[in-house]
């Protein structure tokens, strides 16, 4: 047991050395922390704002219902990282397996007394934590942005939401590690990550145009109606089970999708 | 300590590899050699559990390679055709990376790697980039990653690709020094490495074995024996000739075909295994009034085995043994290339 997670941890540390030595990862992050700096900065103080908005409808007299800025202004950027996020994600996990195979290092991993799944594990921890600390600085924005408004801030719900983004990412992260996993081409893993994204978000108006069973299932299995439930505040235990339920799946995959290059034809 | 029994493995429908088996002892360097697609590399894969065969077994210090694949995989070093090296790490980063998942205790860890860099002459760049070195030095780190968690069994495919003429020199030394203390495998395409390092040796043609034996067994398989080369000067007939023939042991005499402006000839003679006629032959010769200006032992090399086995062409034998010398053999080809059309041929 003790050895499983010693070989855990040694892949999730390779990963990250890898991050942070990579240029790749730093132009991902510049380019992120970028557009959201930007969002942040428009969506709270630029004339389209909200701030000008609350302060425009309190000249015109609507009083009611009060607006509570800061958690408008948290769903709002909310959605908005999440949706950079699905272009930005499918970017972290393209690599996870198809780099080892272009590289030749997945042989390395394939033939050390290494779990399949101790590697994915690791590796899915290692570009969950990258992408926390692509979050991190964000956050730290937010709150030093949002502690001056009145009503003041609820930090309870700062962090489930933004833990409800990172849940998200996992998800997401996890399932593209399992396509990286299926090539040796980074391009190909990217693209179809992202189709595969695409269709988890909107599947939710999929399934309302299927309807019947069906469509309430596939409605049930959408990123954004689960992501959005939490941003708000809102901790269903199914959202939970449903981005829970991503990663482990993602994890699976992997290591069957490996194993299965074991059991060709055999 | 490695066996292997009737290993195939299929792709679609080629097969890459057909009723492979051969065994290896404990402390032993087995060297399997064949020319570029011959499965090789299928071979060393399967024997790894990097791939499944389609048929046959493999078994490593006793643990069947598939069914058992984790046991073998604590046993085995491996160096793959490309070495498998992140390009972000530093060289002790990476081999200290290989160390724990090649489940080397914490303890141990340091010591494992500083000595395997020692050994592999990398402790001078233990601190560069790995995408900084050159091949060879790459090479080498391949190596060391083979032999950091000091494994009963190492697996090298083309371990001296890339490296110049010292550092091929090196890696050999490097190689026969972990005999003993581990069983090695390697595979190439380079013939001299192969008797200067091996003391068994597999080779493998289109997937299948065509043979194996030690170096000097399947030299003497394949050859009608040593022969020797004398060049003369003088009359040279068919009474001459037969004479020579006659001598005991000797089993063909040929002429070789030189430019008539040439006054010295040379005359190929091919021997019974295991007799050496020499000094008869010489004697022979002054017998029939021909002076004798050189006579040299001609041996087949390796090399010739291989091209025989591999190409189903009758090979001539007529260069001297020069394994240690890859420049002389070449020269004494390029001579001999001269002499075509080869009317010489090595009697079965």
């Amino acid at each position: 047991m003790l050895v499983v997670f010693s070989n855990i941890i040694a892949i999730y540390r390779k990963e990250l050395q890898g991050y942070f030595a990579s240029p790749l990862a730093y132009a991902i992050a510049g380019i992120f922390w970028l557009l959201t700096g930007y969002f942040l900065i428009a969506i709270l103080l630029g004339p389209d704002g909200l701030i000008q908005q609350v302060a425009l409808r309190d000249q015109m007299g609507l009083t009611e219902p009060p607006i509570d800025l800061s958690y408008e202004f948290l769903q709002v950027f909310l959605r908005l990282m999440g949706t950079i996020s699905l272009f930005v994600l499918p970017m972290l996990s393209m690599g996870l397996y198809a780099e080892e195979r272009k590289r030749g290092t997945l042989e390395l991993l394939a033939t050390s007394p290494i779990t399949n799944w101790g590697v994915a594990t690791g590796k899915l921890l290692g570009v969950i934590t990258f992408y926390s600390t692509m979050i991190l600085p964000l956050f730290v924005l937010q709150a030093i942005a949002l502690s001056v408004s009145s009503p003041p801030m609820s930090p309870g719900i700062m962090i489930v939401s933004h833990l409800g983004l990172i849940l998200l990412a996992a998800g997401v992260l996890s399932l593209g590690m399992f396509i990286s996993s299926l090539t040796d081409s980074t391009l190909l893993s990217a693209i179809g990550t992202f189709a595969l994204v695409l269709f988890l978000w909107v599947v939710d108006i999929i399934g309302q145009a299927v309807g019947g069973p069906l469509g309430d299932a596939l409605s049930h299995l959408s990123l954004i109606s689960n992501y959005t439930n939490l941003v708000q505040g809102v901790i269903e235990i199914r959202s939970l089970v449903l981005f829970g339920s991503y990663v482990v799946l993602g994890v699976f995959l992997t290591a069957q999708s490996i194993d299965a290059f074991r059991f060709q034809r055999s | 300590m490695i066996e292997v029994e009737n290993l195939c493995k299929i792709y679609g429908t080629t097969p890459a590899i057909e009723d492979v088996s051969f065994s290896v002892k404990a402390g032993e360097i087995l060297g399997f050699l064949g020319p570029n697609g011959a499965g090789k590399t299928t071979t060393l894969r399967i024997l790894s559990g990097y791939l499944p065969a389609t048929n046959g077994t493999a078994r490593i210090a006793g643990y069947e390679v598939h069914e058992q694949s984790m046991a073998v995989r604590e046993r085995i070093g491996y160096l793959p055709e490309t070495p498998p090296l992140y390009p972000d790490m530093t060289v002790e980063g990476f081999l200290h990376f290989v160390a724990r998942i090649k489940r080397v205790a914490a303890g141990d860890r340091p010591l494992r790697v500083e000595a395997a860099m020692e050994r592999c002459g990398i402790l001078d760049r233990r601190r560069s980039l790995i995408r900084k070195l050159s091949k060879g030095y790459r090479q080498r780190v391949g190596i060391a990653q083979a032999i950091v968690h000091d494994p009963p069994v190492i697996v090298l495919d083309e371990p001296t690709v890339g490296l110049d003429p010292r550092q091929i020199i090196e890696v050999r030394n490097l190689i026969k020094s972990l005999a003993g203390d581990h069983t090695i495998i390697l595979s190439t395409h380079i013939l001299p490495e192969v008797s200067m390092t091996c003391s068994q040796v597999v080779i493998i043609n289109k997937g299948q074995i065509v043979a194996t034996g030690t170096p000097e067994n399947l030299m003497e398989k394949l050859t009608a024996g040593a022969g020797y080369e004398i060049e003369v000067e003088g009359e040279i007939e068919a009474e001459t000739l037969n004479s020579l023939l006659a001598v005991p042991g000797v089993k063909i005499v040929d002429l070789l075909p030189t430019s008539p402006t040439e006054p010295r000839q040379r005359l190929q003679v091919v021997c019974e295994t295991t007799r050496e006629p020499g000094p008869e032959l010489i004697a022979a010769c002054v017998t029939e009034g021909i002076k004798v200006h050189e006579m040299r032992r001609t041996r087949a090399s390796l090399e010739d085995v291989f091209l025989t086995l591999t190409s189903q062409e009758e090979v001539t034998i007529t260069r001297s043994p020069s394994e240690d010398e890859p420049e002389s053999e070449e020269i004494a080809k390029d001579q001999l290339e001269e002499d075509q059309p080869e009317e010489e041929t090595v009697d079965n």
